[in-house]
């Protein structure tokens, strides 16, 4: 009985282990263009976050203005890279990540 | 079932070796370009396949423990006919191999989740998957070759079992060694997370954002079970306190410590892309000392109250942890340029120098409470003498620096990222400081005497430091709600839980670090504690602080489990009745081990905590020891606090409204034309 039932459990398992159909996800590498908008989003994020705070009364005009603008250069050559990529898409190389 | 069971485990031990063998022979092949995603789905399945089969392992377990099955050595060892149902099933973790056998039920159910999330990131999964699998196995060959949970009894089979070990049979006890085993295991899957990013050079910081809620979920775990295991302590040891510097206790704390950190520096890394060396040294440590904490705990290498959980086992622990060190070093060396940071720190007053600071701090007081725990061993090894360090030297080097701790809690929200002027400093700490002052001026007139006695002065000092805390966190929320009120027209508190809800990280953050105040205010109380002990006759009476307390009458009981004697006294508090209370203690028959039942009244300002310390021999009356612990009630309060707002921060946030305001991008240096997306404020 042990047995039998030793041997129903472990080829269930082979077989879902071993049959898995024909549609799974393909491995693929993440692109430039993909970890590029990830950064765009982080930077949009701490823009925000900084706006807010400002906004809220958190920090002064001198100690604001500096950091808007380094958070917006740094938007800006996001986006800029993120254009170029869109304009020439083969402009690019795994190892310039 | 054994047979079962042990045949399920052999070959959960089989699936886990597929899923690595074939999981990196995948990726390897994928490295060099050849396709073999037939070959990596096999090893995810063979992955969630180990899942099953271990499960069936702990249910075959547990089984045996329902149906008393003694002819299982652990069962026969672990419980009894008489043993209630519920502790029957918590057998599971109750001894050795059980424990070890819940570890790996953890692992692979952790492993599980991964797997069958896999599409957020196929190949980083995969990664991940693959070190999870490596680490299954090395819990499945302890199972399988050093500490086999279905090992049958040799000869004839006893009509009954050894019982449960009477500290573990308490309510707490079934759920405080699974939180526990929760937080430990699961700092597996951003370790796992970590080592892969850095294996395959993954490019960015969303492993950070996959791993976060894992992270945080297994905090929140280990939270739990570290404040349970302080409740059970209180509750059952019935020594006075809730926290003893046990070195088990202490190894439940090292990972959360570093895990603490991380939490809090990979938004250094998310944010600003710096740090990126230190986060992944971090995580990496944090999964060494839960191995570390797991390996104290059932290793018996050092004395504890947790001697129920000795063993020879520790040569493969030392062995594991010693291969995990060399493979993450052999990848950091291999991979460390993939490491550097984008960005520099710019001032030391700034939001990544608090972060830093913060860090360092919790990393010292990981290193003191780590080299007190294993001092005595070390002594042992280097002199041949065991070197007790006791609690002394814990609370001389950890107070302060949990008053540090405290100091950057609240400090560090109100620092700009990247730096901070002074004008900034003055404009938002100005009423915290205001706050704490006020609190300390207030605490000294109601008698606090700091100049007196250090643990006064620690009191003081973490009261008013929460008080600062508090004000910081209050100021965070005021401001945003009005920001948020104006815009909308809600009122203040309406606007308050709108702003959570749009940033549940950064308030859900908050409020965990208000719940660590309340639990801070519960632990400064004990610089208060009283205690008194005196044998007690028959309508004798006993009077510590307000309290009198006066014997009503003692007395015995008889049950299958267990003889019980205990004492029932009528307590009054400034001469008002306020009821019976029954301390007692209990003699287990099966176990041949006596056991301690706390009688506890708790109140928010104090708990009434007394204990039924023996019967006196000679007088025959009963010797009671009463204890007046101020605050206590504000620990498990603060935990609640703190488990709640880190459910906010796992929440998603409400998606923002739309940007009043349009703000185009200014070129730099590039010369392509930018796209002038909206970057509008957050309200």
């Amino acid at each position: 009985m042990i047995l039998a039932l030793c041997l129903i459990f472990a080829a269930g398992l082979l077989v879902y282990v071993f049959a898995p159909g024909v549609v799974f996800e393909r491995v693929t590498d993440k692109s430039r263009l993909a970890f590029l908008e990830e950064r765009k989003q982080v930077v949009y994020e701490n823009l925000r976050d900084l706006n807010f705070d400002y906004k809220a009364g958190k920090y002064p005009q001198e100690d604001y203005e500096p950091l808007r603008a380094s958070l917006e250069a740094e938007a800006a050559e996001i986006l800029a890279e993120i254009d170029a990529l869109n304009v020439h898409p083969t402009a690019w190389s795994p190892s310039s990540l | 079932m054994p047979a079962f069971g042990s045949f399920a485990l052999i070959l959960a031990l089989a699936l886990s070796a597929y899923c690595f063998l074939a999981g990196s022979f995948a990726l390897r092949q994928q490295a060099v370009g050849i396709p073999s995603d037939r070959l990596a789905e096999t090893a995810r399945r063979a992955g969630i396949a180990t899942w099953i089969a271990v499960a069936a392992a702990a249910f075959a377990l547990v089984w045996a423990a329902l149906n008393n099955d003694f002819s299982v050595a652990y069962i026969l060892h672990h419980t009894n006919r008489d043993l209630p149902t519920p502790y029957k099933f918590a057998a599971l973790w109750s001894g050795q191999e059980g424990s070890l056998l819940f570890w790996a039920l953890l692992l692979s159910s952790y492993g599980l989740v991964l797997r069958l999330r896999h599409k957020v990131d196929v190949k980083l999964t995969a990664y991940a998957s693959t070190i999870l699998a490596a680490v299954q196995i090395f819990f499945l060959l302890l199972l399988n070759f050093a500490a086999t949970p279905f090992s049958m009894v040799r000869g004839a089979v006893p009509p009954d079992g050894n019982g449960l070990n009477p500290l573990l049979q308490y309510p707490e006890m079934v759920i405080h060694p699974p939180m526990l085993y929760l937080g430990y295991v699961g700092f597996a899957v951003p370790f796992a997370f970590a080592l892969g990013a850095l294996i395959m050079k993954y490019p960015g910081e969303k492993w950070i954002h996959i791993t976060r809620r894992w992270t945080m979920v297994t905090w929140c775990f280990l939270t739990c079970g570290i404040f349970l295991g302080a409740h059970w302590a209180y509750s059952v040891l019935g020594w006075g306190g809730y926290w003893g510097w046990d070195p088990v206790e202490n190894a439940s704390v090292f990972p959360w410590l570093t895990g603490t950190a991380f939490l809090h520096s990979v938004m250094m890394q998310e944010k600003r892309g710096m740090l990126k060396t230190w986060n992944v040294w971090l995580i990496f440590c944090t999964f060494m000392l839960s191995i570390l904490g797991t390996f104290l705990t059932r290793s018996g290498v050092v004395s504890s109250v947790h001697a129920f959980a000795q063993s020879s086992i520790g040569e493969w622990f030392i062995w594991f942890l010693g291969i995990t060190l060399v493979v993450c070093c052999f990848f950091y060396i291999r991979n460390r340029d993939h490491l550097k940071s984008e960005h520099r720190l710019e001032s030391l007053l700034s939001r990544e120098s608090s972060f830093l600071f913060q860090n360092l701090v919790l990393l010292a007081a990981c290193f003191a409470l780590l080299w007190g725990t294993l001092f005595p061993v070390l002594s042992e090894w280097v002199q041949g003498h065991k070197i007790t360090v006791g609690p002394p030297f814990f609370n001389r080097v950890n107070i302060p620096i949990a008053m540090f701790l405290l100091l950057l809690t609240g400090v560090g929200p109100l620092l700009a990222w990247r730096s901070t002027s002074w004008a900034s400093l003055k404009r938002n700490f100005t009423i915290p400081v205001i706050a704490a002052v006020a609190t300390a001026i207030l605490l000294m007139v109601f008698g606090v005497r700091p100049w007196e006695d250090a643990a006064h002065f620690y009191s003081l000092m973490a009261i008013s430091l929460c008080a600062l805390v508090t004000a910081t966190i209050v100021s965070e929320f005021v401001r945003g709600g009005r920001v948020i009120s104006r815009h909308t027209g809600q009122n203040l508190l309406a606007s308050m839980v709108t702003l959570t809800r749009r940033n549940t990280r950064r308030y859900g953050g908050y409020i965990v670090h208000f719940g660590i105040v309340v639990i801070v205010v519960g632990l400064a109380g004990a610089a208060f504690n009283q205690q008194k002990e005196q044998e007690l006759g028959s309508g004798e009476r006993m009077e510590l602080g307000a309290y009198t307390v006066v014997c009503d009458s003692y007395s015995q009981d008889d049950t299958a489990n267990y003889e019980m004697n205990y004492a029932v006294l009528n307590v009054f508090k400034n001469g008002n009745p306020l009821g019976q209370m029954f301390p007692a203690r209990k003699f287990f028959k099966a176990s041949q081990q006596p056991d301690t039942i706390v009688a506890i009244r708790s109140t928010p300002l104090e708990d009434l905590y007394i204990i039924y310390a023996g019967l006196n021999q000679d007088s025959n009356k009963p010797i009671i020891k009463v204890f007046i612990n101020p605050l206590v009630s504000w620990i498990w309060a603060g935990v609640f606090v703190l488990i709640f707002g880190t459910v906010v921060a796992m929440i998603p946030p409400m998606a923002a409204a739309a940007v009043p305001q349009l703000q185009t991008v200014r070129a730099v240096s590039m010369p392509v034309p930018v796209r002038s997306d909206p970057v509008g404020a957050g309200d």
